[in-house]
């Protein structure tokens, strides 16, 4: 580690932006709300909630899950990258972070294309309410993952940034990493937790 | 008052504070009507005298809020208005066809103001809040678009500021969601479903742009602290209001035949809305003590604070307090509701209006920054008076509320709703005294215009840091 | 050290939050849009039906009665009228037997001389009202 990344890291803590901090506590109250509501709404209706889980795809989860934390890897090393002023690796990381959110989106597109061929929605149970609420809502945070993703590639291939100024990587980051994590919680809670 | 055409905002605002008296007298008629069930029936009924208190509110509020604009777009566009002989044309036009309406609504009885007016062309009457005919909200329409364009253009062509084009942004959402109380099928719920998108999306939408923009202006004014500071943290309050406050709407679409999933997610979402609420008080305390002067107008930063504080109780904790869908099924549609309806407004909206009124009056009435001391100190008492008296009024009707729910909707054997009304008549009564000093508070407040006319203003020394 | 705190950041979540938030609320609303014919009981809405909910409104019953617990809580709630007052009679019934000048020292609604076609417009609006699914809202008879 040279003394210029030390010195970069102390001088902005946490990275980024205050305002996408700010963001974030908020986001990850809603959901930690939301994930609190299934957990509550389940105890009530385990047999149900087994029954309709076990229709989930999980080998399509356990893909996505790999897509958002390898996604979350490229953001680390861009972020890496444009400290040590190397616009041209960073862009690159970038690039490789939005490919793998792009398969994401496929992957759960997939996953919703069929449930609407069997005519699911938000009314059919309470499962499946719970279920398409929580993950379309962490989707949308996905597709505004990858625009940010996208738009600081651009910049950062442009050259905008450099070691002593990038606090927009940083903050696009740290949201980039909530979508991931918030995926990581909801993975096992929503697909796996019998 | 640095450009002429500001000039303009004082007749807005004096006829702002005329129909909020207009307002609270029927709000104490109103509540004799709940305690002496046949005052004043037949001439003027119950429904009616709502109408008149409701509709007189809103268009009181639009009063203020055109006066704010008028008064804080050209000082932050720095340019003079682009026609101010449209603003006063505009303000005639809008005063005359809301007192054409309110007589409208206390002469003819409301079925044949229906009549009058064509309401068979194109219904849109007879749902609350957008009682007005439908000529009348067609005016309001017109009137609007005159307003933003005068306003939109003087922004558009000076120096854009965040307070200006926020305000402009919540302006234009304010026109734009009005139009949806031009959509009245006869399907129950679908009218009910878009009728929120007028009513929820102004007042816990577009209208907080306004309030935080003019409560921004307010403390940059006031404080002195570096503009750079309130804009972003206005952003940043404004950002969360809508986050937590669009997919909020969800709180209103629990029993009235939408899906089910509403009540989680409006339940989610509606409980997160006092966040901002609770930024906004913190921000506005924050900036006071950071300032880098005392402004000789004491009164308006009082009424800064109060909004703040009063916000934050009446829209956010009363808000909180029957949001949540399990507590809403038992309390929706009670007095619970009457008591949070009368804080939010007042702590909200009100308050703002009569923040904006305090700093710019004036100089709008030629002083340099504030009034005289005697003027101040008898607006400040009836800052008190109003405020502690809403509280109060809050507070009974919460009561009348809990008990209301219990015997009603809670209880082994619920009673039936007219059994229950007369049950709680002491908290009637109670509201009924609060509602009155509230009144005389108001008259108080007026009172403070016209003392100390001629003494000297208010002078502080600067404490520049 | 301080921490980087931009306008521009703020101004970026307000816009993006903005947008975002009313994208999902139009979501969730095509979706709501799609779910009301099997909730809203719009196969009743007859012309009858349609003439009670005019009336409904250009009587301004809105400005004393709830109707599924909106409006003014000054009168009962009268979106389970259709069963709490016995049906289509017992509506009609009650409107027509309030007394011109009310009731002294008492709440009492006014007498709108309604016809025998706009009695039964309200009552068929009410009996309509009272079949739309509100998720068992009112909790008990009494509104």
């Amino acid at each position: 580690m040279s003394d210029k990344l030390v010195a970069a890291q102390v001088r902005h803590y946490p990275p980024g932006d205050l305002a996408v901090w700010i963001l974030i506590m908020a986001e990850l109250l809603v959901f930690a709300l939301f994930f609190a509501a299934y957990g509550f709404t389940r105890m009530g209706h385990v047999a149900l909630f087994n029954q309709y889980q076990a229709t989930l795809d999980r080998t399509a989860a356990v893909a996505n899950t790999l897509a958002l934390i390898t996604a979350s890897y490229f953001v680390v090393r861009a972020v890496a990258a444009i400290r040590e002023g190397n616009s041209r690796h960073s862009a690159r990381w970038l690039w490789a972070g939005v490919g793998m959110g792009v398969l994401f989106l496929f992957i759960k597109g997939g996953e919703y294309a069929e449930h609407l061929s069997h005519g699911i929605n938000l009314s059919t149970n309470t499962f499946y309410m719970f279920y398409l609420s929580l993950t379309f809502f962490h989707f949308m945070h996905v597709i505004v993952g990858v625009i940010v993703l996208v738009i600081l590639a651009v910049k950062v291939g442009q050259g905008r940034y450099s070691a002593a100024e990038h606090a927009d990587v940083e903050s696009g980051a740290s949201y980039w990493h909530m979508v991931d994590l918030v995926w990581l919680i909801l993975f096992p809670l929503v697909y796996v937790m019998h | 008052m640095q450009y002429k055409s500001q000039a303009v905002a004082k007749l807005y605002f004096i006829a702002a504070i005329g129909l909020f008296v207009g307002q609270i007298l029927f709000g104490v008629i109103l509540g004799l009507q709940y305690v002496i069930g046949d005052f004043l029936f037949p001439e003027i009924p119950f429904n009616v005298a709502r109408m008149v208190h409701t509709n007189l509110l809103i268009v009181w509020l639009l009063f203020g809020f055109m006066g704010a604009a008028y008064y804080l777009v050209p000082e932050e566009a720095e340019r003079e208005l682009v026609s101010p002989g449209l603003a006063v044309l505009m303000f005639w036009v809008f005063l005359i066809a809301g007192a054409l309406t309110i007589l409208g609504y206390l002469l003819v009885p409301y079925s044949g103001l229906a009549q009058m007016t064509g309401n068979d062309l194109l219904p849109t009457m007879g749902r609350e809040f957008l009682e007005q005919p439908t000529i009348t909200k067609i005016g309001i329409v017109v009137v609007a678009l005159a307003f933003l364009y005068n306003i939109g253009m003087t922004i558009l062509s000076g120096r854009k500021t965040v307070v200006n084009l926020v305000l402009l942004i919540g302006l234009v959402g304010l026109a734009v969601f009005f139009l949806f109380s031009f959509y009245n099928p006869d399907n129950l719920v679908k009218d009910k479903y878009y009728w929120w998108w007028v009513v929820h999306l102004w007042v816990e939408g577009v209208w907080e742009l306004i309030l935080g923009s003019i409560l921004a202006f307010v403390l940059i004014k006031t404080t002195g602290v570096d503009r750079e500071v309130i804009e972003k943290w206005l952003y940043v309050i404004i950002a969360m209001t809508l986050i937590t406050g669009i997919i909020g709407t969800g709180h209103h679409y629990y029993w009235i035949g939408t899906p089910d999933y509403w009540q989680w997610w409006g339940s989610v979402f509606s409980a997160m809305e006092p966040i901002p609420f609770f930024m906004m008080t913190v921000f506005a305390f924050n900036m006071v003590n950071r300032r880098r002067r005392n402004h000789p107008n004491k009164a308006a930063v009082l009424w800064a604070l109060g909004t703040a504080v009063m916000a934050f109780l009446g829209a956010g904790v009363w808000g909180f307090l029957h949001t949540l869908a399990p507590v809403n099924y038992y309390t929706h549609g009670t007095q619970i509701t009457a008591a949070h309806g009368h804080m939010a407004f007042y702590g909200a909206y009100v308050m703002i209006v009569l923040t904006m009124i305090s700093y710019a009056m004036p100089m709008l009435r030629g002083r340099k920054a504030a009034s005289s001391n005697r003027s101040q100190v008898l607006e400040m008492w009836s800052f008190w008076l109003m405020t502690v008296s809403m509280v109060f009024i809050t507070l009974f009707l919460t009561g009348a509320g809990i008990l209301q729910t219990y015997l009603q909707r809670y209880s082994d054997t619920p009673l039936p709703f007219m059994v229950v009304q007369e049950k709680i008549e002491l908290f009637y009564w109670m509201r009924e005294v609060a509602g009155v000093v509230f009144l005389i508070g108001l008259l108080v407040y007026i009172a403070s215009f016209f003392v100390g006319t001629k003494e000297p203003e208010v002078v502080l020394e600067q404490t520049d840091a | 050290m301080s921490q980087a705190f931009t306008k521009a950041m703020a101004r970026n979540i307000f816009y993006g939050g903005s947008v975002f938030f009313f994208l999902l609320f139009l979501a969730l609303t095509f979706d709501s849009e799609a779910t009301f014919p099997e909730r809203d009981n719009r196969q009743n809405i007859t012309e009858s039906v349609a003439m009670g909910k005019r009336l409904w409104e250009e009587n301004n019953c809105i400005g004393c009665h709830t109707l599924l617990g909106e409006g003014a809580y000054f009168a009962p709630e009268l979106g389970n009228a259709y069963k709490r007052l016995g049906g289509r009679e017992g509506i009609m019934a009650f409107i027509m037997s309030r007394p011109k000048d009310g009731v002294p020292g008492r709440r009492s609604m006014p007498q709108f001389n309604f016809t025998q076609e706009e009695l039964e417009a309200l009552a068929d609006f009410l009996k309509y009202v009272s079949e739309i699914n509100t998720a068992d809202w009112p909790p008990n008879i009494q509104g």
